[in-house]
């Protein structure tokens, strides 16, 4: 019991931190706050298929670059509604991560991890060189926030960075309410139970492959709406969202943090973005740090620092009895 | 032919070891930066850069091995590969540090003095020499597989690690020697490639080890005539590419890579694995 | 002559010159307690491997109730009703004994695939895994994570786990291998109970004779992939091939206490 009421309020602290941040912090820090948020919600939904799953995939980026592309043909072509910009990058990187999914499941570990690396810089490279579509190197451009209208009836604006920010945080919210509802939920435990045994659960009459592509295109669509609100966050989607050393980064930061736990994708993102905020202003080399941390977390520190923190509370909780 | 040398050290290490060395790039660089320092400040000739340039990344190839990657053999894929990406980030950033992150020219080679000509055209005698080396470090490797003791236990090994352990063979100590001489494969590419790419730069192992990599797959993890062939093929392939489809080349590589894995996941030589 | 649950059509396996199945032409009839035995080598696993799906069929058929199921993936056979524990313990090691049961019991009453649910809320699942756990006797360890349970326990879990999936047919692979007595005593009255209880049937492939003939009621020989002995356990007792394939081996004790009675 103890629990649920020191999370409750350590989640309720957190949000009301990050709902009165525009309020009280400088431009700079609202913006870091929402590169934090994206980075939490792509790593958050990555985390589904490699924490949860036991799944390496190298090519999230490319599901990522569909929801930042599929939002700005979106806008650009079709309508300037934003949340139906977002849905239809969603969409678009759901889509691709069906087709993709599809061949690369039916494979284990480092060849399934092998070949959505492959397919991943296949979607980069494809969006680099088909400039006159996706606009090549500089990818699509002007992409603006148009206010949220229902009807007619209301309209919201989003123009400015400090009303953007809320958006991006109810998405948060969202997002991560979702990730763990599927944690707890039957579909999660069965997710888990790959991970740990994937021949053991066919013998449970489990279809193990169908179950992978679920929870591939699930994470895909986090990707998706992570790289949506980028793209109208920077009025930019570019081809390197793709690439494979950014599809790198939920993964980097999932470990970080935690990766068998929900808030450890949301810790890893803090920290990787204050870091390289931080350091960046001492020395040029902060991913020479970064490498150092992820070397010791790996060497020692599996749990991430979630994991750590956890350790140390139920250390200070003193010896329960035997 | 670089692309070989560093591809039949990480498809080495993968075979026997199991572990796909993400870091392997960074060795190659290393092994660049290396022989042009022994280069720089021992005024010494090419030959002796190219001995000791890749002893120092043997060294470093095995604090690597001995401290950090033999603690997590056990450990799921995902460890393996971060652990090796974090020295990427390290070793990367430490040369940006030592060296200097611009991009630095090693001395002028001499040592086959100029250009030869051959069938009217004229070819510089170092790109001669790089591509002699290539087949005769196949043969050589090719050899040693065969013929020598080690070269059995490696193939012992990789094939049963737990039997082989069980008749005697110091696991351990095999798996190390065999990472150690995948960095020196790829140190020894790294050494030749600086004079013939005429710049070296701490991003230069990036480049490589997705290059390496493919060669690697689509040769066949584990097997090196595969690797060899595989870097045939895709020079081949790059060079055709580039002229008749310059911006596709890199589209085109990935879906040969891709279609390997997805038919033919061991790749054109490698064994079941 | 009861229901044939399960039979094969001239089944054969080779691993390169290696003979593991010949021609096998066996069925399994309902409510009747199987054992496979033979030396080492003989094929039991690889038997059980190819009807269980684990190991493809190269040659041959395999039906079950009718159905030809030789081309059909494993958890496609499991979900009509063929199942099987393992040897050495297959289990989800990080997972608590209550969640490792719960598994087989989700998918197989088709609840696995909610995303929105919470497993909290599921009452009818949490009455069957109760009720598996008191029948393999760990009813007092459900919530210890699987990698922390003694050897005995993790065995015990093993069968839970393939019970919860509510098989016609069960093939036990040594499920009591590793075990102290009275571990072993415990497992086998579960067994015993289980399979005149009558919703399962039970196939063991063991090593120890005294459980086999003690147990079983109908004996299944194997040799070199062969069938050399099929019947109950006197028959069997009076076989000759049998004893001489298993000349200096334990049963040899069985047959001298039995001659001597």
């Amino acid at each position: 019991m103890k629990n649920r009421i020191a999370s409750i309020l350590l989640t309720t602290l957190v949000l009301a931190v990050l709902v009165c941040i525009p309020l009280v912090s400088g431009r700079f820090t609202v913006y870091l706050a929402m590169r934090v948020m994206l980075l939490g919600i792509f790593a958050v939904g990555y985390n589904l298929l490699l924490g949860q799953t036991g799944l390496l995939s190298f090519g999230h980026g490319a599901f990522y670059a569909a929801g930042a592309y599929g939002m700005g043909f979106f806008w650009l072509h079709l309508s300037p509604h934003p949340l139906l910009g977002i849905a239809a990058g969603i969409l678009a990187a759901a889509l691709l991560a069906l087709l993709i999914g599809f061949f690369c499941v039916r494979h284990t570990e480092i060849y399934f991890a092998m070949l959505t690396l492959a397919f991943g810089m296949m979607v980069f490279s494809l969006i680099w060189n088909v400039r006159g579509i996706t606009g090549g190197d500089d990818g699509l451009v002007g992409i603006m926030r148009d206010p949220i209208t229902f009807f007619g009836l209301v309209k919201i604006p989003i123009q400015k960075d400090t009303q953007y920010y809320y958006l991006i945080l109810s998405l948060f919210v969202l997002a991560v309410w979702v990730v763990r509802r599927i944690r707890i939920s039957p579909f999660g435990l069965v997710l888990a139970g790959i991970r740990e045994n994937t021949r053991r659960m066919e013998f449970a009459g489990v279809s193990v492959r169908n179950y992978r592509l679920a929870v591939f295109v699930l994470s895909g669509a986090f990707a998706g709406l992570a790289g949506s609100l980028e793209a109208m966050l920077e009025s930019n989607a570019r081809p390197f969202m793709a690439h494979w050393t950014h599809s790198g980064d939920p993964i980097l930061v999932s470990l970080l943090g935690g990766l068998h736990t929900l808030t450890g994708p949301l810790v890893g993102s803090l920290i990787f973005v204050a870091m390289r905020e931080i350091v960046q202003r001492f020395t040029e080399n902060w991913m020479l740090w970064f490498g150092v941390v992820l070397l010791v977390i790996i060497m020692g520190f599996r749990g991430g620092v979630v994991g750590v923190v956890r350790q140390l509370a139920e250390k200070a909780r003193g010896p329960r009895g035997g | 032919m670089f692309i070989w040398l560093v591809a039949s050290g990480l498809t080495l290490i993968f075979g026997v070891l199991g572990v796909l060395n993400f870091a392997h790039g960074s060795f190659y660089m290393l092994g660049a930066y290396f022989c042009f320092t022994v280069l720089r400040h021992l005024g010494a000739n090419f030959w002796i850069g190219l001995l000791l340039g890749p002893l120092f990344v043997c060294a470093v190839g095995y604090v690597v091995e001995r401290f950090f990657l033999r603690r997590v053999y056990h450990l799921a894929l995902p460890y393996q590969l971060l652990l090796t990406f974090a020295f990427v980030l390290i070793f990367d950033n430490l040369v940006k540090i030592v060296w200097g992150a611009g991009s630095l020219s090693p001395p002028k080679l001499d040592i086959f003095g100029g250009a030869v000509p051959i069938l009217g055209r004229k070819f510089p005698a170092y790109n001669l020499f790089i591509i002699a080396v290539g087949p005769l470090v196949a043969l050589g490797l090719g050899l040693m597989i065969d013929k020598t003791w080690w070269g059995r236990i490696i193939r012992a090994a990789s094939s049963d690690r737990e039997m082989a352990s069980a008749l005697g063979v110091r696991v351990p100590v095999l798996f190390t020697s065999v990472f150690v001489f995948g960095c020196w494969l790829g140190a020894i590419g790294g050494g030749l490639a600086a004079p013939y790419v005429g710049i070296m730069t701490p991003g230069m192992g990036e480049t490589i080890i997705i290059e390496a990599f493919i060669v690697a797959v689509i040769g066949g993890l584990g097997s090196l005539k595969g690797a060899f062939l595989g870097a045939l093929i895709i020079g081949v392939l790059s060079a055709f590419g580039t002229r008749y489809f310059p911006t596709f080349d890199m589209f085109l590589i990935f879906i040969l890579m891709a279609a390997v894995l997805l038919w033919r996941p061991q790749g054109l030589f490698g064994g079941a694995r | 002559m009861g229901k044939i649950l399960l039979e094969t059509r001239k089944l054969s396996n080779s691993f390169g010159r290696i003979c593991t199945a010949r021609d096998l032409d066996l069925g399994f009839e309902e409510g009747v307690l199987a054992s496979i035995i033979g030396p080492n080598g003989a094929g039991k696993s690889t038997l059980v491997n190819l009807l269980t799906g684990h190991l493809p069929v190269q040659s041959g058929g395999i039906l079950f109730q009718g159905r030809d199921i030789t081309r059909l993936p494993i958890h496609k056979r499991v979900r009509l009703g063929v199942c099987r524990s393992f040897q050495i313990v297959n289990i989800f090691p990080q997972l608590t004994v209550f969640q490792n049961v719960m598994i087989p019991v989700l998918a197989r009453t088709g609840r696995s695939w909610r995303p929105f649910a919470k497993i909290s809320g599921e009452n009818a699942v949490h009455r069957e895994v109760e009720d598996l756990l008191e029948k393999v006797g760990l009813g007092g360890v459900r919530e210890s994570v699987a990698v922390a349970l003694s050897h005995g326990d993790q065995r015990l879990l093993e069968v839970g786990v393939a019970l919860a999936a509510m098989p016609v047919l069960l093939f036990l692979d040594e499920p009591t291998a590793g075990m102290n007595p009275v571990e072993r005593v415990r497992l086998l009255e579960s067994i015993r109970d289980l399979s005149r209880g009558g919703r399962t049937t039970f196939v063991l492939i063991e090593h120890d004779m005294d459980i086999v003939f003690s147990l079983s009621e109908r004996i299944i020989v194997l040799h070199r992939g062969e069938v050399i002995g099929d019947g109950t356990p006197e028959e069997i007792r009076a076989n000759d091939r049998v004893r001489e394939v298993y000349l200096g081996d334990e049963m040899t004790d069985v047959f001298r206490i039995t001659e001597g009675e």
